[in-house]
């Protein structure tokens, strides 16, 4: 009897062995997950694999995939590898104390996720920004927006094994880069739009070299990328009618930016509700019916091309002179009341939510990011896909991990 | 019996005396001196050229690493080349800024893997103190109490300058490592 029970505890003990390791593990760590190997019928066909956070495809965040041979079966993204509580960290600094830590989240789109930050507390307080500062919020924010999507272009590149794309995207990023290095004093995490206007007014030299430079990268290495990375028949291979996301999908999974417009939907927050000189800017949003992996990606480049167009214009329309930010108490305060700005970031949609109760530190304070709803889309385009797509649909979702989980 | 004066001589040869044995002895260190100066310049002077970090990124600082690999900065031309094999050939890792509580054992399993020799830089204000995020309820106050740092580079994010003039101070000490 004891040999018969001794028995039955090894063959159990057996079985499970011959299950991935992972699979028990995370499932234990994890007790509340969607998705169950262990409750399968046929679980020995399945394989638990743990792609991060030490991978090179991963970025900052785990992603567990479950696979049948080289079919994804579910793949659940463990995300807190970076979270560092901003928004609990607002509670207990100003308004204008909050203004650095809040561009860290992502730190190569910085002037964007802190302009929604501002436009929000403007609200809040009362201010005014004067016509001059409004441009030049909308010049750094389009060179940080351009900046960030040729990062963005480097990273989905080296991680699909292009790795030229790498070195020309982070080398023409650099152009960009010195721009906002010379308006603001420093390369990426500039502070640059604080609330009531901006910090400093643009060096005398910047309008001749922000020409100069827009120039060369829109005639010279634009068309260039196209011919190696977008016209690459391997490239295209692997990423037309990978992972495509049909419009009502984009819809009820609240997608927001390229992901949205590459299925199809024309939705910019510049357009939809201009804040700012975004009202008098022209500009197209360009858009895809298509929906695939391809689509997401040659998108933030039709992108640059408007936002080159967006500064050209600021730089010309631009008062030549004036005054730049609003004059500020030392402890800034509004009345107890609410906000709720967005503007559209290298990612999508971007809104900062602020609750206040006449003090002069926030009472609640919620980031929206883009980053979020954009990874909400990748289980439902990883399951079914096979293994060797995953680093093309997650990056062409236009995730930047940091920012998930602030 | 006493044996012939010749075997006598011999066995002296072979075993001698105390003050022989010493003389080898000291012999033998001068000859680990001796060897230990060129073998060690020639071992370190290899290791100084070929850094692999490992590709773990803690923090936003791994933006200004990619920047500082790009052709601009071109960090491969010190030998940093980034790993996107196995850590079991790395030999340095790049703290990317802020290490938070959930990352903090993965980073020491990923440091524990990796083969002897092995050296850490800390990157960016958070991996030194916890920088902007030390009233974080998340965040480690410095990678110090988790990982042995070699050298610290301040910035928030460091510049990629910074990060280069750090690795040519880790190279400075790597040189200065003896042989054991």
């Amino acid at each position: 009897m004891s040999s018969a029970t001794d028995n039955s505890a090894y063959n159990n003990k057996d079985n499970d062995a011959s299950l991935d390791v992972n699979t028990r593990s995370t499932n234990a760590q994890l007790p509340s997950r969607s998705f169950h190997v262990e409750q399968l019928e046929d679980r020995d066909r399945y394989m638990t694999l743990s792609i991060g956070p030490q991978h090179p495809g991963s970025g900052h965040m785990r992603i567990i995939v479950v696979v049948d041979g080289d079919i994804i079966v579910s793949a659940d993204p463990d995300v807190g590898y970076v979270h560092r509580g901003e928004e609990k960290m607002s509670e207990s600094r100003t308004f204008v104390q909050n203004v650095p830590h809040i561009e860290r989240p992502v730190i190569h789109d910085s002037s964007n996720i802190l302009y929604s930050y501002c436009l929000a507390v403007e609200e809040l307080i009362g201010l005014q920004t004067p016509e001059r500062a409004k441009y030049l919020r909308a010049i750094l924010a389009e060179i940080d927006r351009i900046q960030y999507t040729l990062y963005w272009l480097a990273i989905l590149g080296i991680f699909i094994g292009h790795s030229t794309m790498f070195m020309w995207a982070t080398a023409d990023r650099e152009l960009f880069v010195e721009l906002a290095d010379m308006a603001s004093g420093n390369r990426i995490t500039h502070s640059y739009i604080i609330p009531g206007g901006v910090r400093n007014d643009l060096p005398d030299v910047f309008a001749d070299k922000a020409f100069k430079f827009i120039d060369y990268f829109e005639r010279k290495r634009l068309p260039e990328y196209h011919k190696i990375f977008y016209d690459n028949p391997l490239f295209r291979q692997r990423s037309e009618g990978v992972g495509v996301l049909s419009r009502s999908d984009a819809i009820s999974l609240g997608v927001t930016g390229s992901v949205l417009r590459a299925s199809g939907i024309d939705y910019d927050v510049r357009k939809r509700e201009p804040y700012d000189i975004y009202s008098d800017i022209e500009f197209e949003v360009p858009i895809s019916k298509a929906g695939d992996s391809f689509a997401r990606s040659i998108l933030p480049i039709y992108d640059i091309q408007q936002s080159i167009n967006i500064i050209r214009q600021c730089l010309a329309k631009m008062p030549p002179s004036g005054q730049i930010r609003a004059k500020l108490q030392p402890n800034p305060r509004g009345p107890p009341g609410e906000a709720y700005r967005r503007v559209e970031s290298g990612r999508g949609a971007l809104g900062h939510y602020i609750v206040s109760d006449g003090t002069p530190k926030p009472y609640r304070h919620k980031m929206s990011v883009p980053s979020v709803r954009n990874l909400t889309a990748m289980p439902h385009l990883l399951k079914g896909a096979r293994l060797a797509d995953l680093p093309v649909i997650y990056w062409s979702l236009n995730i930047w991990p940091v920012e998930i989980e602030r | 019996m006493e044996e012939p004066q010749s075997q006598k001589s011999f066995r002296n040869l072979i075993d001698p005396g105390a003050g022989f044995g010493a003389f080898v002895g000291k012999l033998g260190d001068a000859l680990v001196k001796a060897i230990d100066r060129p073998l060690g310049y020639a071992v370190n002077w290899g290791r100084i050229f070929s850094l692999w970090p490992v590709h773990l990124e803690t923090g936003c600082c791994s933006v200004e690493l990619g920047a500082a690999s790009s052709p601009r900065y071109d960090l491969e031309r010190y030998g940093v080349l980034e790993a996107f094999g196995s850590l079991r050939q790395c030999d340095l890792i790049i703290v990317l800024g802020t290490v938070n509580r959930k990352m903090a054992p993965r980073l020491r399993l990923v440091y524990d893997q990796m083969p002897e020799p092995k050296y850490v830089i800390a990157m960016g204000a958070c991996a030194i103190t916890g920088g902007l995020y030390f009233d974080s309820y998340n965040v480690l106050p410095g990678v110090d109490n988790v990982l042995p740092a070699d050298v610290h580079v301040p910035g928030c994010p460091p510049r990629p300058e910074t990060l280069i003039q750090g690795i040519m101070l880790l190279q400075e000490k790597i040189k200065r490592d003896q042989l054991k």
